[in-house]
């Protein structure tokens, strides 16, 4: 689902690369935890693959006859995004002036999906995220935790190859952090997509099925 | 994706429902006005068209002496009757008469009734009971409008000249409203003259006479004193006459256009800034960033529409409204009251809607811009990049080329004349100005408050200072719209006290009598000056005066003629001269020219002219230029003397009365009691002062309104704009209430952020303000209107504004310190915003 082949990036002005020559794959269904110290990079790195910063060097492959999302323009980048990736953020980023069902719709609509699939799709997934009966909720009513749930159903309603997660349980206490964990798991395992986790909890990284470790000296 | 962004235009237009309504009603005014003043112009022009060819049907071309006093006379009408090419050739005379003894002053059209047949019909009665027998044998006949007003048997008089005769019948298709008589032509000769020709011919060519060839084969045949003018030549004259006037009123339309345009920058600027992480989310889930620019430039249309399409009905019902009510004048005084028909046609319609929509997008482009080339991921972690690009290291330099280029430009502008009698230069300096100030806040902000970033301060006010010297854009688009709005402001204060000014000490000097009577281009009845003249008359001294003009050129207003009894070699006694007046030989005619003769036909003193008077080219010399606030396209005057000694009649139709001492409540009685018995005008110096100066408040009572919506539109922008800002930084304000500042401390530093950007636009736009209405005093009045004066900034007036919008802004600034800081600092720095 991600192929990563000799990515290489280096800040403007920096004396070293933050990173280079990175290799690593993640497969379907497979949920790889990327763990380091802060400022080693994890973040650039994310950003790189979802063609958000350019790379130096590097390839970077998302889903199957996948073009090079390294070497696209903005526009193209962003097409590939909306088709391949699904994004979990620590903050939740659920937009505020639309409610839970519009919300999860967004990554359809930019999919041009036929619009008369959104409502069974939405059910479908709110009720699997254990929010059947929210779609017309507003974000403003709905706790961290329901909020991060409507994300991780917002990155799966468009069945991509690919789930981005930074620190997706960062902002929850430990008992919701554990459900929706368990939640983001089972749900990517059972859509087979690949997830590349961000996280500094070792907890988190220990659930994922391989733990990458970034480092100055690279991928561990 | 459609329904993405209408998702989002609906989110955003709930969430800032006052902001979005105050930026339509912008653009809808903007739209309101421009349409307006084209449909009430349209519609006046065509009634005045209308009008003038029911009186004067359609010829092809008329031939016309170019002053009153002028004729054509009978070889030439016999030369051009042999023309083959000619098909119709109608004589007229046509002169303004007095009836009876009643203060009614109508016009009476001589004609030829057989000629008239084919080319003026509506002038004459109808065939029943030989009306135009009794046509020919000396009746005249009456519009309806004056029908019902005069009895059988009336006199018709004008100056020593009357004519006892019956009203024969109506004119049944004459144009409404209209208060004529029509006679036949060798009647009207007969008593009012000219006797050795006729006052124009009106001619229609033959279909396939080309009419330009005609017209240049007869020119040079013409004697002097006489003008050929083709139809498009009546309707150039028309639309000269408030040409300056429309154009103005469509600068301040689109003045209102703009400031639309900058509402809807504001308020999309402050959208894009708030909602910047959720356009990064967008962007990051794969909204494509052309989809980004466009849903700002979508949000901006959406505004336009419904503004324009408000606009334009709104428009329709002022100008439908102003036409019930004051006519088809635009208030400007050209045109007389009649209620005209407003005509909406679709093209023009189409033309401003799509003017108002541009306006709107026009206003939400660099917002979307800016949207566009937001940096993703570091949105989507911090919000909106204000702060300007670091590194900027040539920032300074890049500023002072600009202001430099500018300034240069602004100043090149004003030196260029006017363009087709359009004060463009003046425009576009105006506009390059106010640009100059917009570019000059980040360098003003340096140069004012760089040196305090240096000094010892307290907390807040160090915060406050920082935060401003950093020019975030936020600051800067606030203090652009206080810049904009309070250089209108103070330019058009200043422009209508300098022109108030400069009438008042005008009045002073041009009205020395204690009293004047006037009679409108009729001469003043014969029997008033000879009581006038009498010993025991209440009066001591009287100058007369005799209002006419001539034509310099087919396709601009005529030029008025005033011949005065006036002194050769003392007319500074009686004329305000704006420069040196210089004494003109014995053996030459000296002329003093007003400021608009200067203007428009570039005339210096001692220059030789040669006036088309008394039905000849006569020359003349430029003794001196005067003021003149009374008449815009022109006026000369000419001693008494001379003009008698040119072979002139001088019928008086102005005077100057000084009483008997002792005598002036006699005189004041006596005159106003001649002037209701014979439909004069009568009043003392200072009620002609006293109504001068009300008509002149009145008229610009509306910029009294301009520059109030004006400041108010640019508070707002100040306070969306600040409260933006402000928003933006919760985080930041949460930081320090961490660190120990409490609520007075952040308010103090927030007010005193808002003081110094309001500071920095009112300096900045009173020093541009000043610039404006210097180019408005000196560049655009003189050029459109062809009015000097001198500039007087009234600060009495401009500096309680600016004060009171520096109050203001500290409110609008407290006002949105307090609702930053209304929720906990810990929830704010725990990412809940």
């Amino acid at each position: 689902m991600l192929s990563v082949t000799g990515l290489g990036k280096r800040h403007p002005g920096a004396a070293r690369p933050l990173f280079s020559e990175l290799r690593f794959a993640v497969g379907a269904g497979e949920v790889v935890a990327l763990v380091g110290e802060s400022g080693v990079g994890k973040s650039t790195l994310l950003n790189c693959i979802a063609g958000l910063e350019p790379a130096d060097t590097g390839t970077v492959l998302v889903g199957p006859d996948a073009a090079d999302m390294a070497r696209l323009d903005e526009a193209a980048a962003a097409a590939l995004r909306a088709r391949r990736i699904g994004f979990v953020f620590q903050a939740f980023h659920v937009l505020p002036t639309l409610n839970v069902a519009q919300n999860i719709a967004v990554p359809l609509l930019l999919n041009g999906i036929d619009a008369a699939e959104h409502p069974a799709r939405i059910e479908e997934l709110l009720a699997r995220v254990g929010l059947a009966g929210f779609g017309s909720r507003w974000p403003a009513s709905l706790s961290g935790g329901e909020l991060q749930r409507v994300a991780i159903a917002r990155a799966l309603v468009h069945r991509p190859s690919l789930i981005l997660a930074d620190e997706p349980t960062g902002n929850l206490d430990p008992r919701t952090a554990d459900e929706v964990l368990s939640l983001l798991l089972e749900r990517v395992r059972a859509s087979h997509a690949g997830a590349l986790i961000v996280t500094h909890s070792q907890h988190v990284a220990q659930a994922c099925d391989r733990i990458l470790a970034l480092t100055p000296e690279g991928l561990r | 994706m459609m329904r993405l962004g209408w998702w989002l235009i609906r989110a955003q237009f709930l969430a800032r429902r006052g902001a979005t309504a105050l930026s339509m009603l912008a653009i809808a005014l903007g739209v309101a006005l421009g349409y307006a003043i084209h449909l009430i112009n349209d519609a006046a022009l065509a009634d005045f068209s209308r009008a003038m060819k029911a009186v004067q049907g359609e010829p092809d071309v008329v031939i016309a002496a170019r002053d009153g006093a002028g004729h054509v006379p009978l070889a030439l009408i016999d030369l051009l009757s042999r023309d083959e090419a000619v098909a119709v050739l109608a004589p007229v005379i046509e002169t303004r008469v007095r009836i009876g003894d009643t203060p009614m002053l109508v016009r009476l059209i001589g004609l030829d009734p057989f000629s008239a047949a084919q080319l003026m019909p509506m002038l004459l009665p109808d065939q029943a009971n030989d009306a135009m027998g009794r046509l020919l044998d000396g009746a005249v006949f009456a519009s309806p409008a004056l029908a019902a007003k005069v009895g059988a048997d009336t006199t018709v008089i004008r100056g020593a000249a009357r004519w006892q005769t019956h009203i024969g019948g109506e004119l049944p298709a004459a144009p409404a409203g209209e208060r004529l008589l029509v006679a036949d032509i060798a009647w009207v000769q007969a008593h009012f003259g000219p006797r050795e020709g006729v006052g124009e011919i009106r001619i229609r060519l033959h279909p396939e006479t080309p009419l330009a060839a005609w017209r240049a084969s007869w020119a040079p045949k013409l004697p002097a004193g006489i003008e050929l003018r083709a139809a498009a030549d009546n309707q150039a004259r028309v639309s000269n006459i408030s040409r300056a006037y429309r154009v103005n009123l469509n600068v301040l339309a689109m003045v209102a256009l703009l400031t639309g345009a900058f509402l809807v920058f504001a308020t999309q600027l402050t959208a894009v800034a708030q909602r910047s992480t959720q356009f990064a989310l967008l962007g990051v889930l794969g909204l494509p960033p052309r989809q980004r620019l466009l849903q700002v430039l979508v949000e901006g249309l959406a505004i336009g529409v419904p503004g324009s399409a408000g606009g334009l009905l709104l428009g329709f019902g002022l100008a439908t409204g102003f036409t019930r009510v004051l006519g088809g004048d635009l208030g400007g005084g050209f045109f007389s009251a009649a209620s005209p028909e407003i005509d909406a046609q679709t093209l023009p319609a189409a033309g401003f809607f799509a003017l108002g929509c541009l306006a709107s997008l026009l206003g939400a482009l660099y917002p979307a811009w800016l949207n566009r080339i937001q940096p993703l991921a570091q949105a989507l972690k911090t919000g909106f990049a204000q702060r300007q690009r670091p590194g900027a290291g040539h920032a300074l330099g890049r500023d002072l080329l600009l202001i430099l280029v500018l300034t240069v430009g602004a100043l090149a502008l004003t030196r260029v004349p006017a363009i087709a009698d359009l004060p463009l230069g003046g425009y576009a300096a105006i506009t390059l100005l106010l640009i100059l100030g917009i570019v000059s806040a980040p360098l003003a902000t340096r140069a004012l408050f760089g040196a305090l970033a240096r000094a010892w301060l307290p907390a807040p006010q160090k915060i406050a200072v920082q935060n401003i010297l950093q020019a975030p854009l936020m600051a800067q688009v606030a203090a652009s719209g206080l810049i904009v709005s309070f250089a209108l402001t103070v330019s058009m204060v200043t422009m209508v006290s300098s022109f108030r000014t400069a009438l008042d000490q005008w009045l002073d000097a041009v009205l020395p009598a204690p009293f004047y009577m006037r009679s409108k281009a009729v001469p003043l009845p014969a029997e008033l000056l000879a009581d006038l003249a009498r010993p025991d008359s209440p009066f001591l001294r009287v100058e007369r005066m005799a209002a006419s003009s001539f034509s310099l050129d087919p396709q601009r207003p005529a030029v008025a003629l005033l011949v005065r009894e006036i002194d050769r070699r003392q007319p500074g006694a009686r004329l305000p001269f704006s420069g040196a007046v210089i004494d003109v030989a014995p053996t030459e005619i000296p002329v003093w020219v007003s400021e608009a003769m200067q203007e428009v036909h570039g005339i210096a003193v001692g220059q030789q002219l040669r006036l088309p008077l008394l039905g000849r080219d006569v020359e003349v010399t430029v003794g001196g230029i005067w003021r003149d606030y009374a008449r815009q396209f022109g006026a000369v005057v000419m001693s008494a003397d001379d003009y008698l000694a040119l072979g002139g009649h001088f019928e008086a139709t102005d005077l100057a009365l000084w009483p008997r001492p002792g005598q002036e409540a006699v005189a004041q009685s006596w005159l106003r009691g001649e002037a209701q018995r014979l439909g004069v005008e009568a009043a003392a110096s200072g009620e002609i002062r006293e109504l001068s100066l009300s008509i002149f408040d009145k008229s610009f009572a509306i910029t009294h309104a301009l520059e109030a919506a004006a400041m108010l539109i640019g508070l707002f922008g100040l306070a969306v704009t600040l409260a933006a800002s402000i928003w933006l930084r919760a985080r930041e304000l949460a930081t320090l209430a961490a660190l120990g500042f409490d609520r007075a401390m952040l308010g103090r530093a927030v007010v005193l952020e808002g003081a110094m950007i309001a500071g920095i636009g009112l300096l900045l736009g009173l020093a541009c303000g000043i610039g404006v209405g210097a180019i408005l005093t000196e560049v655009v009045n003189p050029q459109a209107f062809h009015w000097r004066m001198p500039l007087r900034v009234p600060w009495t007036q401009v500096l309680p504004v600016a004060g009171l919008t520096l109050l203001a802004a500290m409110l609008a600034s407290g006002i949105a310190a307090r609702q930053a800081t209304r929720m906990p600092a810990a929830r704010i720095l725990a990412g809940a915003q």
